[in-house]
């Protein structure tokens, strides 16, 4: 395995404006982009802990994708214990067993994949797109721009990640899309300080004065070479920020702020109601609960693993 | 330096004044309102018009908001619809609660998350560093709610060696003056409140130090291993000094800087997890009263009460940074 | 470093071993104090003031009222007053006191102090005549002697007088069959004139929009005249009382007694199942399985007193028609729903008012589930197969009558589907619209609601869902037969034709169909097994004066 120094992308996203990742940014962005991204693919597929992660989130992902395929039943069909509405302890035809309506566990378990999946993604897509425009303005254009966009950046953050997301869901009220909204909108701040970071760095690089000393247009400079030098950290970021959404969004549904419609499969949902058969029914509580550590792990095993294979540091010590 | 604190300082009031037009604005979007939530199945639509023009919520928006904001400089944040008593006042019972929960957790992951690390960078590449690391990305990888319903789940209904609720057993009595329970217990030289008051902190902080533990190992590695290889240390091996000495003089006391403000950027990851930590554990604390004034729609509570923790979450993020500026000139030039 | 490593590794040993010797042994021996949980704090402890059940589980030990309901049951009894009689139609009510009671402070209750509290709420003016402070006197006497606040009736009390030490007179401005009844509930419980006079308990005031008392009484010094008496409240941890060793009546077997909040079922039921506490209220009907199934602990059940109802509007659409309500009536599957989702819990309701009370008949018109019919009713209407309505159910909420909302409802619509109907599921959250939606009328043509009696009188039911106001609002409807009905059976003083009215009330309401009643639960408590002797009222209280925990 190999070091990062001070796993900055690490605290990155636990607090998002530690200046250290704005520092060590500036010493990442030395060198040329090009060459980056092979010796990056090779040595991550070097990396033992990467490889079951992408395992893992490859399981999830075609299990969400194939969801109808994979899944014995369907989630919503009731009673398929001799039509008994009750749960019932695994067995072979139901390796997961029933849940209190009498519906087959592993296949909800299965669908649920597809709820995690369709809101991790749709959450990070929104916080990443608003979060890299936001930050690219503050970035770029500097000054007035950039001191009012942060400011309203450090609002937002000034309120801790899920405190904001339940915030967002009690006043727009429960439900998928209101989750999705309101993980995205946590995300935004991150990635604009992020990308901001970024830029902030790679403006005063000698490669770019270089460029724009012969002539080069801004928009090209912006396009041609600080994008890409920034966005290594912003594709680190996003795998560890799925993982960050799906666990967050277990955390909505938990507190009965998820989709309201409690035939759902979503994995966060079916963890409140099951807590009070612990004694007598662990399986309920334990298996949806496996389900989102399993698939949050592999995102970070991946997430973890890209940022040591993009970090130039380590280049030729492989 | 001074600049530096006095600008960030200066920040904070636009910060505050956004964040209570924010918080302002986010309560009268929620939908419904308190008198429905109070009354439930008996409200009639003449009790409850008549509950929210005392709430004031037919003046104009704008009035509201100033009356609000001069009474919150007063120091009077309402008083709350469920409870009916000042919102001051709970806060005074349910911020102590929260911060004890935060604290223990906070020295569980520091006292067992830093020598892990440690550990972890001085066998670095043998299974234990390689266990180390998979065991801190599973910790942060399982809903802090699960571990939570777990541990409790292990610990107090199987093997019933834990309590499962609360800060104290009610049988046991002894005075509050400081609304730290521990702290309390010390002063009043109880002993056997002291120990049922550990037992009720140590499942929930675990809980909820398990993410923030698994952050510091890793850190703690990453950081000794970085330390571990610079110059002055190869120095330091070079002149003959002990391993231990090496250990504690050098390597420690450098890798302890990036530590630290890792230590201070929990803040924010302690609050989530305190509401869903106190809610399995029913933790009298902000996290069960604010999310229980949002079912209720209890207004004074939100603003007061929402209000009040981004305001200490915004001072602890200050006083990390100036800490960290104050350590690494670099930062203040940006 | 590996020095550390062993230290820590011997510390966390040491720590083990002590905690298992110390949580081991608990809950074996017998004890004088009992650890109760319900659901949260009381709001505070003047019952007067106050409306909800958590308060009042509190203040019923520590107050009585002149009669109360024979614990268990709804047979009114004599309490603090030994006997009475009503003359003048009703209108003039004398009672005779019991002798040596006194409260806990030492204030004898007599004659004067009982007019004492008459008077006072009659005379309450300003905050106390808002709602969210006086609910219940408002419900049951209307008005005060000055009313303040618009739309308050004008009062049913005129005046309390004592003759002699012993007796006093109650006369009333007109006849009302409520009066009576309602003296059981805890709002209208007997208080030391001397300690409210003492602790201020007449200064209150409104803080935004909701009723707060002032002074220390209600929060530090309640005093009655019942078998615990206050001793201290911890606010989000425990209010306890302790015995009242001067009681006029059987001492309390117990010595303490804690009642703490814990806000979840799921938290009261873990709570339980480690012996943290002895006994707990509102258990889930999910969880009893895992009561009974555990060998030191058992369910206590109350008595059923609420009823779960299908709402049906007929403010526009097809519920207008009689024929299209009886075909709802035929096609919901009650017995279904009450057999798979009370967990043994639940009887079908037949009627608005549960069996233990009076005015239940068992001569009402029963629909048992028949598609079939409900089809030729659909189409012999004007709203042919499949004919199209809305069925609202609450979501994040389990009320004692209804455990389980969406479930009902999945099977509802089921069995409706099945009889001609096409249903179109809507949901919210109880808190805040569901509610409010369904007081309004505008949670579609059906809707899941419910209520719990407060008092053994059927016009808390009855009175309450189809008063001429409500019926228009929330069902949508106007029958002047019910209405005059209902304000003759509520108004008729004498006792047995009350019971006859309110029968052909029940006749008269499922003959109609406003809507359709379909379960009577029975709440559960979960308690230890060694904890005998306590009581579960069907109104909601519990009873702790005979209990004992071992």
């Amino acid at each position: 395995m190999h070091v990062s120094c001070v796993d900055s992308a690490f605290a990155a996203r636990e607090g998002g404006h530690i200046s250290v990742a704005q520092v060590e940014a500036r010493e990442v962005q030395l060198e040329a982009p090009s060459g980056l991204w092979n010796e990056a693919w090779r040595r991550l597929r070097r990396n033992p802990a990467a490889i079951v992660g992408f395992v893992l989130v490859s399981i999830f992902v075609v299990t969400a994708v194939f969801a109808p395929l994979v899944a014995p039943y369907g989630p919503l069909e009731q009673g398929l214990e001799g039509g008994r509405l009750d749960f019932a302890s695994p067995s072979w035809s139901h390796p997961f067993g029933l849940d209190p309506l009498g519906r087959d566990l592993f296949s909800r378990v299965v669908y649920g994949a597809r709820y995690s999946l369709l809101i991790g993604v749709v959450s990070v897509a929104i916080g990443l797109s608003i979060g890299m425009v936001i930050g690219a303005v503050a970035g770029y254009l500097g000054r007035w721009f950039d001191s009012v966009l942060m400011r309203l950046m450090d609002i937002m953050l000034a309120i801790p990640g899920l405190l904001l997301a339940i915030g967002i869901v009690a006043a727009l009220g429960p439900g998928l899309i209101q989750i999705m909204a309101a993980v995205g909108a946590t995300q935004i701040p991150i990635f604009a300080r992020l990308l901001r970071g970024s830029i902030l760095a790679t403006r005063e690089t000698d490669y770019v004065l270089a460029a724009r000393a012969v002539g080069v247009k801004g928009r090209r400079v912006l396009a041609s070479h600080i994008l890409p030098n920034s966005l290594s950290p912003v594709i680190v970021q996003g795998t560890l920020a799925l993982a960050t959404a799906i666990i967050d969004v277990a955390g909505l549904g938990f507190l009965g702020l998820g989709p309201q419609d409690p035939s759902t499969p979503e994995w966060g949902t079916m963890l409140t109601d099951t807590t009070r058969y612990l004694q007598t029914a662990p399986f309920l509580a334990l298996i949806p609960g496996a389900a989102i550590v399993v698939s949050v792990l592999g995102f970070n095993l991946i997430g973890d693993g890209l940022r040591e294979a993009l970090d130039p540091k380590f280049r030729g010590r492989a | 330096m001074l600049r530096f604190a006095v600008r960030r300082l200066l920040l904070l009031v636009p910060i505050l004044l956004g964040l209570s037009i924010l918080v302002f604005v986010w309560i009268r979007a929620l939908p419904g309102g308190p008198a429905q939530a109070l009354l439930g199945e008996r409200a009639t639509p003449e009790t409850v018009a008549q509950i929210e023009r005392q709430y004031g919520l037919d003046e104009p928006v704008h009035v509201q908001y100033w009356k609000y904001i001069q009474r919150t400089a007063e120091f009077d944040l309402g008083t709350s619809v469920t409870s009916r008593r000042p919102v001051k006042d709970e806060l005074a019972e349910r911020f102590p609660a929260t911060i004890e929960l935060s604290l223990a957790a906070m020295i569980f992951s520091v006292v067992f998350g830093i020598p892990l690390g440690f550990i972890a960078a001085k066998r670095y590449g043998t299974w234990l560093d390689h266990t180390s690391l998979v065991a801190s990305l599973i910790g942060i990888s399982i809903p802090i709610f699960f571990l939570a319903i777990l541990l409790k789940y292990v610990f107090a209904v199987k093997l019933g060696l834990l309590p499962t609720v609360g800060r104290a057993s009610v049988l046991i009595d002894f005075s509050h003056p400081t609304k730290f329970y521990v702290l309390d217990a010390i002063l009043a030289g109880n002993l056997e409140a002291l120990w049922d008051v550990l037992k009720h902190l140590i499942l929930p902080a675990v809980a909820l130090g398990s993410i923030p533990l698994a952050i510091i190992a890793r850190i703690t590695r990453a950081a000794v291993l970085d330390v571990q290889n610079e110059d002055y240390v190869r120095v330091a091996r070079a002149k003959g000094l002990a391993p231990r000495e090496v250990d504690t003089r050098h390597i420690l006391r450098n890798a302890l800087l990036p530590i630290m403000t890792i230590i201070g950027l929990q803040t924010g990851l302690l609050l989530s997890g305190a509401v869903l930590t106190e809610t399995v554990f029913a933790w009298p604390g902000m996290g069960t009263w604010l999310v229980g004034a949002i079912r209720a729609r209890d207004f004074p509570v939100l603003q007061g009460g929402i209000l009040f923790v981004a305001l200490v979450f915004v001072l602890v993020n200050l006083v990390v940074d100036l800490a960290y500026a104050l350590v690494n000139p670099r930062i203040r030039v940006s | 470093m590996r020095r550390i490593a062993v230290k820590f590794g011997l510390v966390a040993a040491a720590c083990a071993v002590v905690a298992v010797t110390v949580g081991l042994g608990g809950g074996s021996k017998a004890t004088t104090t009992m650890v109760f949980a319900g659901a949260s704090d009381p709001t505070y402890l003047d019952p007067s003031l106050a409306s909800d059940g958590e308060t009042f589980r509190v203040t019923e030990q520590i107050y009585e009222g002149l009669v109360y309901l024979k614990p268990g049951t709804t047979k009114v009894r004599p309490r603090l007053a030994l006997r009475w009689k009503s003359a003048n139609r009703g209108k003039l009510w004398t009672f005779w006191l019991r002798r040596g009671v006194k409260f806990h402070d030492g204030t004898p209750f007599n004659a004067a102090a009982a007019c004492a509290n008459f008077n006072r709420w009659y005379n309450w003016t300003g905050p106390f005549q808002d709602p969210s402070a006086t609910f219940y006197y408002q419900a049951i006497y209307g008005g005060f002697r000055h009313n303040e606040v618009s739309g308050l009736g004008p009062p049913l009390f005129r005046s309390c007088g004592t003759r002699g030490a012993y007796r006093i007179v109650i006369r009333l401005t007109r006849a009302s069959g409520t009066f009576f009844p309602s003296l059981v509930i805890a709002p209208f419980a007997m208080q030391s004139p001397t300690a409210m006079r003492r602790y201020q308990a007449d200064e209150g005031q409104l803080q935004n929009g909701t009723f707060r008392p002032i002074g220390s009484y209600a929060f530090e010094h309640p005093t009655g005249t019942g078998p615990f008496k206050f001793k201290s409240w911890t606010l989000g941890q425990k209010v306890e009382l302790e015995r009242n060793d001067a009681y006029w009546g059987t001492k309390a077997k117990l010595k303490r007694l804690i009642i703490r909040p814990i806000t979840t079922s799921t938290g009261r039921l873990q709570a339980l199942q480690n012996h943290e506490i002895n006994a707990y209220d509102l258990a889930a009907p999910q969880d009893i399985p895992a009561i009974t199934g555990n060998s030191s602990l058992k369910v206590i059940r109350r008595p059923a007193f609420n009823v779960a109802y299908v709402t049906i509007h007929q403010g526009s659409g097809p519920m207008r028609e009689l024929k299209v309500r009886q075909a709802v009536a035929y096609g919901l599957n009650r017995a279904q729903v009450v057999r798979q989702f009370y967990y043994g819990t639940g009887k079908v309701a037949n009627e608005f008012i549960p069996p233990s009370l009076y005015g239940w008949t068992d001569k009402v018109k029963k629909y048992s589930y028949n598609p079939t019919r409900a089809r030729q009713l659909l189409n012999s209407s004007s709203c042919h197969v499949p004919c199209h309505i809305d069925f609202w159910y609450p979501t994040a909420i389990s009320r004692p009558y209804m455990p389980d909302p969406p479930r009902n409802f999945e099977a509802f619509q089921a069995s409706l589907n099945a009889s001609g109907f096409d249903v179109t599921p809507h949901s919210a959250p109880w808190r805040p619209t569901y509610v409010a939606k369904v007081n309004e009328g505008t949670a579609g043509d059906l809707n899941l609601i419910g209520w719990t009696g407060d008092y053994g009188d059927p016009d808390n039911f009855v009175g309450t869902f189809f008063n001429a106001r409500t019926a228009g609002a929330q069902f949508g409807f106007q029958n002047p037969k019910i209405f005059n009905l209902l304000e003759r059976a509520k108004n008729e003083p004498v006792f047995t034709k009350r019971v006859v009215l309110y029968q052909k009330l029940n006749i008269l309401l499922m003959n109609y169909l406003p809507a359709v009643p379909y379960a009577h639960a029975t709440p559960a408590l979960g308690a230890e097994r060694r904890v005998h002797n306590l009581i579960a009222t069907p109104v909601g209280g519990v009873w702790f004066q005979f209990a004992t925990v071992g």
